[in-house]
């Protein structure tokens, strides 16, 4: 039975005010990034990463518990940088070659999105996925470095009760000695760095695709500035002191402007007691969204203008 | 094309803006002792290796790498490429002990020992490769300590090798004072004491009586230890020390007590 109540006509709805920046279409676009890649079967050298822990972990030679400790963290920790930055650039490269040649671009850009919200989704898909990618490997060479410990650790204990010198001194001090070079926090502030590094070199990748005509045009500039953002610190060295001749600071000065100073995120933590001061790494956080940040604006200026 | 030509002005003015910051900040790193100089590798130095460290983050895989290549080249007793790789390693982590140590030890005892072992070497031959590669081991050790100033490890290391390798007790005793001061543990104190005895002038035996005696009076497990006992007495006659301050005389062995077995020789 319908109502025979006269209806009151409601007034029209006002058109909503269209958002100069929405951060719900930044993250729809982050979301829409990672499930892209994440089809892409990218994410393929976590498993090798699994390995490469794994192995470091058990198939060394017989070495003293330190060198063994030692051995897997560096191992671990070499491969998870060359993977994070082997990543970065690569899934990087390929994101906006792969909207074109999908005629996605042209989907989200004919709707009200900002062509800076277009790259900041895709930088943050990024970073999400390789942010998830980097806590995986951080809990797995978590996991690996405390069974190994355990392991050496009782081994040790085992091989002085067998040679009637288990004095409590000696066994503290075994235990302090293995601990030391442990599963520490400076094994999750090292695998924090890595993951700043591969913002940096992330939103590096990102700006030169901006104007790069090929996929490989992007990866194989971006290989080259990244190879020699290691190398900055030297570079700057080369220019302040008076050692070198007239080319090398040339040459020096140059590639400390152009390239990114990715040694700053290398951190020396045997010499760490407590660990890395906060302060020290909030200061490298900080370091690193200033690079994000000014990549992604000289960016925003270079994709504006590109024509699709 | 104006952002465009506005883009390439930003990103080389943002370059030369943070190229004093960045070394600010690389100084700062380095001050608090979180961050590593450049490699110090000399160009005459494989190039190739040192363009490899360069890439920061990977110094401690080439340096995992090369200590991997030095084992092997232990197991072939190629001392050369042993010394060589254990070079590369401490260039590549010179805040690692554990690298100074393996390195010192490949060259003050394992090579040493080849070469004093080696029946195709005239006996002239044979010692002086011995003591060049106990020198070796200890300019590694010293390198080492210009990294890691008063490190524990590297000081007992250097006493070992001073007390067994290039006996002089003086500097031994020296390199066991300091690690005890670095946190070693006590043993490395009477490791001291022990080679002042062996010193044998009169400050070096009052300071090793002091050491010892200070055990002594701890009580037991100290009080049945042969090396304190025996070395009390020696000093007790060398110094004078009034009857009545006098360890007892020693009691008789007891022949029932089953023998220790052997500990391992090597440093723990």
């Amino acid at each position: 039975m319908s109502s025979t109540s006269p209806t009151v006509a409601s007034p029209p709805p006002k058109p909503r005010q269209h958002a100069a920046f929405s951060l719900f279409r930044v993250w729809t676009l982050a979301t829409h990034t990672a499930t892209q890649l994440l089809r892409m079967r990218i994410l393929a050298f976590l498993a090798v990463f699994c390995l490469v822990a794994l192995g470091a972990a058990f198939f060394f030679p017989q070495l003293s518990p330190e060198q063994q400790l030692m051995q897997l963290k560096d191992w671990s920790m070499g491969s998870m940088m060359v993977a994070s930055i082997v990543f970065s650039i690569t899934a990087t490269a390929l994101l906006l070659p792969k909207d074109l040649e999908d005629r996605t671009l042209y989907t989200i850009l004919s709707k009200p999105v900002p062509r800076y919200e277009y790259l900041l989704g895709k930088l943050f898909g990024m970073l999400l996925l390789l942010f998830c990618g980097l806590l995986l490997m951080d809990l797995v060479l978590s996991l690996v470095l405390w069974l190994k410990q355990q392991v050496l650790l009782s081994g040790m204990i085992a091989m002085l009760e067998q040679q009637q010198a288990a004095t409590p001194e000696n066994l503290a001090f075994v235990e302090a000695s293995i601990k030391k070079y442990g599963l520490t926090s400076s094994v999750h502030v090292q695998v924090w760095t890595v993951f700043l590094q591969a913002s940096v070199v992330t939103a590096l990748t990102l700006l030169i695709s901006t104007f790069a005509s090929t996929t490989l045009f992007t990866i194989v500039t971006s290989v080259a500035f990244t190879i020699a953002g290691f190398g900055v610190a030297l570079m700057r060295e080369w220019v302040l002191k008076g050692l070198y001749g007239w080319t090398e600071k040339t040459v020096g000065a140059l590639l400390a402007i152009l390239c990114p100073d990715l040694g700053m995120f290398n951190l020396t933590t045997e010499l760490t007691k407590g660990g890395v001061p906060l302060s020290v790494l909030g200061q490298l956080t900080g370091y690193a969204m200033m690079y994000v940040a000014a990549y992604m604006v000289v960016s925003h200026l270079f994709f504006v203008e590109k024509e699709l | 094309m104006k952002k465009r030509i506005l883009g390439v002005i930003l990103f080389l003015a943002f370059g030369l803006a943070r190229f004093p910051l960045e070394q600010a900040m690389t100084m700062s790193l380095r001050e608090q002792g979180l961050k590593q100089s450049p490699p110090q590798v000399s160009w005459l130095e494989d190039f190739g290796q040192m363009f490899l460290a360069s890439l920061g983050g990977l110094r401690g895989l080439v340096a995992s790498v090369g200590y991997l290549e030095a084992y092997s080249a232990w197991e072939r007793n190629d001392w050369g490429a042993v010394d060589n790789r254990m070079t590369l390693v401490t260039r590549m982590k010179p805040y690692e002990p554990t690298y100074w140590d393996d390195a010192a030890w490949h060259m003050a005892y394992n090579a040493a020992s080849y070469f004093k072992r080696d029946k195709e070497l005239r006996a002239a031959i044979q010692n002086k490769l011995f003591q060049d590669h106990v020198q070796r081991g200890i300019e590694i050790i010293n390198e080492g300590l210009q990294y890691l100033p008063e490190n524990r490890r590297l000081l007992e290391t250097l006493g070992y090798i001073y007390k067994d390798r290039q006996p002089n007790p003086t500097l031994a005793a020296d390199a066991f004072l300091r690690a005890h001061a670095a946190g070693s543990l006590d043993f490395m104190e009477r490791l001291a004491a022990y080679e002042l005895v062996k010193v044998g002038d009169r400050a070096s035996s009052e300071k090793a009586y002091e050491i010892l005696k200070r055990y002594y009076d701890k009580g037991e497990p100290f009080t049945r230890m042969e090396s304190i006992q025996r070395d009390l007495r020696v000093l007790e006659n060398r110094l004078n020390i009034p009857p009545a301050q006098r360890l007892p005389p020693a009691p008789p062995k007891d022949t029932t007590v089953p023998k220790r077995p052997m500990l391992r020789k090597s440093n723990p």
